[in-house]
């Protein structure tokens, strides 16, 4: 096998320009499978750190049943805001920091505003939450305010569409109304201290509201809707959930970011699966280009397979030695695109790449990486392929005849 | 008992829809030591003869080919290898050099093909290609070598085995005459010396002259498979020595 695996290694190097196209072919390939597949799990990533620092937490813990029924009576689902259920979560090893929360559903009237035509009333989705707690769990949702952003016990932040309707400026006086749990509607007077960029297309009518203004308004003193939860460690969340789940007993239900926003994983799913279409479309590319190369080669050198065969070599060695030069070639191949891959995701890594998604306000900063998962994987999928490719022509270099292959036939 | 002993060998081959026969019942023996020489015209049947008796090519069902006593007949291809490896050289016209081997790797290939212990062969080759004159050109690779160094890197690589016998298909055929003169010497020596068998396919009348044995075929058939006959008899014979 040695002597066979060194004749393999020279005779790819033996027609180096035609060696050296096929391994370009595969190399750039490779890159750009790489560098592509790198661009999207730091896009990914981006996504999963913007829904987990953003808005989200790791995980939230709520009422059993709240999600079933959060539209039509998520209030009813509340809990207090106890310090012992607080620490019971806390507990647990892996979690960082915990946030209460309130989410409803509301309308805004702005008192004064610049524009003439503004509208009397607007329905609106909010969150409320801690100032202070909730910048352990969502240390990014500030990013999504605009600069100028006041966030306090008075202040309530509008989405920029809603303040763009109103023409809402700094401290214009703002009435929300909402019905509280048991549907009697209540008012109360806060000033409008900023406006916040939309994650998700999409999410038109929002506002954050502080958590103390919120539990007047539903009155819900002492009570929120949900708790967020950070972690220190989201490559471990499944296993933190569990134990949360565990800490807070049956009357809560404990659910992941990705289970909380399932259109992100399903986003997520979509860009992998284009990006695997794309990605098995170059490889068979490659490794049809890696079978003719191959092809060539069985058929320029029938006489010398003839020789090796009169000296003893078996069909199934004449094989070995075609299919080991195809694992020499896609290795080869593999790892250079590999490197160019791991060079250019390098580079932009270093750089970062800011872009604003498509209908969205807000700059993501990308930071392109690959996985030693993703890595290995190509490489066996381009060896083995490049080996799978290669069985005809090697299987028909077996084939020949002796007395036939001698004579160049 | 002979090396060689071939009964009744036929061999047709298939040109579209035509039949062509090649060998029409060949009788032949060759002793062990023998240095035979199979001369005829073109497309008389000495390749064909060669091929078979080299286990390249298979005969038509009917004949009998033992080899050292062993009938060969019905063989599947490994086991002719396997056959090939062990107890034949080859010699050809084109030298027929595995070019991305060096001369020591060209001339062991052979014995690696059958996992032979590395110190014994490093040995066996040294002393070979002593002999043969690569000493010095063991790490030269085929296109770095004249035509005669070439074929004497393929006589090594045909002995290295120690085959009952080698197969030596127009061995001179593409070699000037002063360099044809040594390979012949060569292999009349190592033919003395060792005791090899030498099988040759050949219209050059140098081979024929130094032939203990000469075979003449014409038309698929030996004129005379027995007759020891030696240059000078057949020089003057009327074959087809171009």
């Amino acid at each position: 096998m040695n002597a066979l695996l060194s004749m393999a290694f020279r005779n790819v190097l033996r027609n180096r320009r035609r060696t050296l196209i096929t391994l370009a072919a595969v190399a750039v390939g490779i890159t750009a499978v790489g560098g592509i597949r790198g661009v999207l799990n730091g896009l990914q990533d981006s996504m999963t750190r913007g829904s987990i620092r953003g808005t989200l937490g790791a995980m939230q813990v709520h009422r059993t049943g709240y999600l079933a029924n959060v539209m039509s009576t998520p209030l009813s689902l509340d809990f207090a805001n106890d310090d012992a259920l607080v620490k019971k979560v806390l507990a647990v090893k892996g979690v960082t920091a915990v946030a209460p929360r309130i989410q409803f559903a509301g309308s805004l009237t702005l008192s004064a505003t610049d524009q003439d035509d503004s509208p009397e009333a607007l329905f609106f989705g909010a969150t409320a939450i801690d100032p202070v707690l909730e910048r352990q769990v969502c240390p990014d949702r500030w990013k999504l305010f605009t600069d100028d952003t006041v966030f306090d016990d008075t202040h309530v932040v509008l989405g920029d569409a809603l303040a763009a309707a109103f023409g809402a400026k700094h401290d214009s006086e703002a009435i929300l109304l909402a019905p509280d749990r048991d549907g009697s509607l209540n008012g109360e007077l806060a000033q409008v201290g900023g406006a916040m960029r939309a994650i998700m297309p999409g999410e038109m009518k929002i506002a954050v509201v502080p958590l103390s203004l919120a539990q007047k308004l539903l009155r819900m003193e002492g009570r929120v809707t949900e708790l967020a939860v950070a972690i220190d460690d989201t490559s471990h969340l499944e296993a933190i959930a569990s134990q949360v789940r565990a800490a807070v007993g049956p009357e809560f239900e404990v659910h992941t970011w990705a289970e909380l926003a399932p259109e992100r994983k399903t986003i997520m799913g979509i860009q992998n699966g284009v990006s695997n279409v794309v990605a098995v479309v170059f490889l068979l590319l490659m490794l049809l280009g890696v079978a003719n190369t191959m092809l060539m080669s069985v058929l320029e050198r029938t006489r010398e397979v003839g020789t090796m065969m009169a000296v003893g070599l078996t069909r199934g060695s004449v094989m070995v030695l075609f299919l080991l030069e195809a694992l020499v070639l896609g290795a080869m191949g593999a790892a250079g695109g590999l490197a160019g891959a791991s060079t250019i995701t390098f580079i932009l890594a270093k750089r970062g790449i800011h872009f604003t998604p498509p209908n969205s306000s807000m700059e993501i900063d990308v930071y392109p990486f690959m996985t030693a998962a993703f890595t290995v994987g190509v490489m066996f999928a381009a060896v083995f392929g490049a080996v799978l490719f290669s069985l005809y022509p090697a299987w028909r270099a077996s084939r020949l005849r002796p007395v036939e292959a001698l004579a160049g036939r | 008992m002979a090396l060689i002993s071939l009964k009744g060998i036929k061999k047709t081959y298939r040109l579209g829809q035509t039949d062509v026969p090649a060998l029409l019942g060949v009788d032949l023996e060759i002793e062990a030591g023998e240095f035979t020489v199979v001369m005829g015209p073109s497309g008389s049947g000495k390749t064909t003869l060669l091929n078979i008796i080299g286990l390249l090519d298979r005969a038509d069902p009917g004949g009998s080919f033992k080899l050292d006593g062993e009938e060969l007949a019905g063989r599947d291809f490994n086991e002719m290898a396997s056959l090939r490896n062990r107890k034949i050289g080859f010699i050809f016209q084109s030298f027929n050099l595995i070019p991305v081997l060096n001369v020591r790797e060209n001339i062991e290939f052979p014995c690696l093909l059958r996992k032979e212990d590395r110190a014994g062969l490093d040995r066996r080759v040294e002393l070979l290609a002593e002999e043969v004159g690569l000493t010095k050109v063991l790490h030269h690779r085929p296109d770095e070598l004249s035509g005669g160094q070439r074929q004497r890197v393929a006589i090594a690589r045909a002995l290295v085995t120690q085959p009952e016998i080698v197969l030596a298909d127009e061995p001179t055929a593409n070699l000037d005459s002063a360099t044809s003169e040594q390979i012949l010497q060569l292999m009349e020596r190592l033919n003395a010396s060792r005791g090899v068998t030498f099988l040759f396919s050949t219209h050059d009348p140098r081979i024929m002259k130094r032939a203990k044995r000469v075979v003449l075929m014409a038309d698929g058939k030996l004129v005379d498979g027995t007759a020891a006959a030696h240059a000078e008899t057949h020089a003057s014979s009327g074959l087809d020595h171009s």
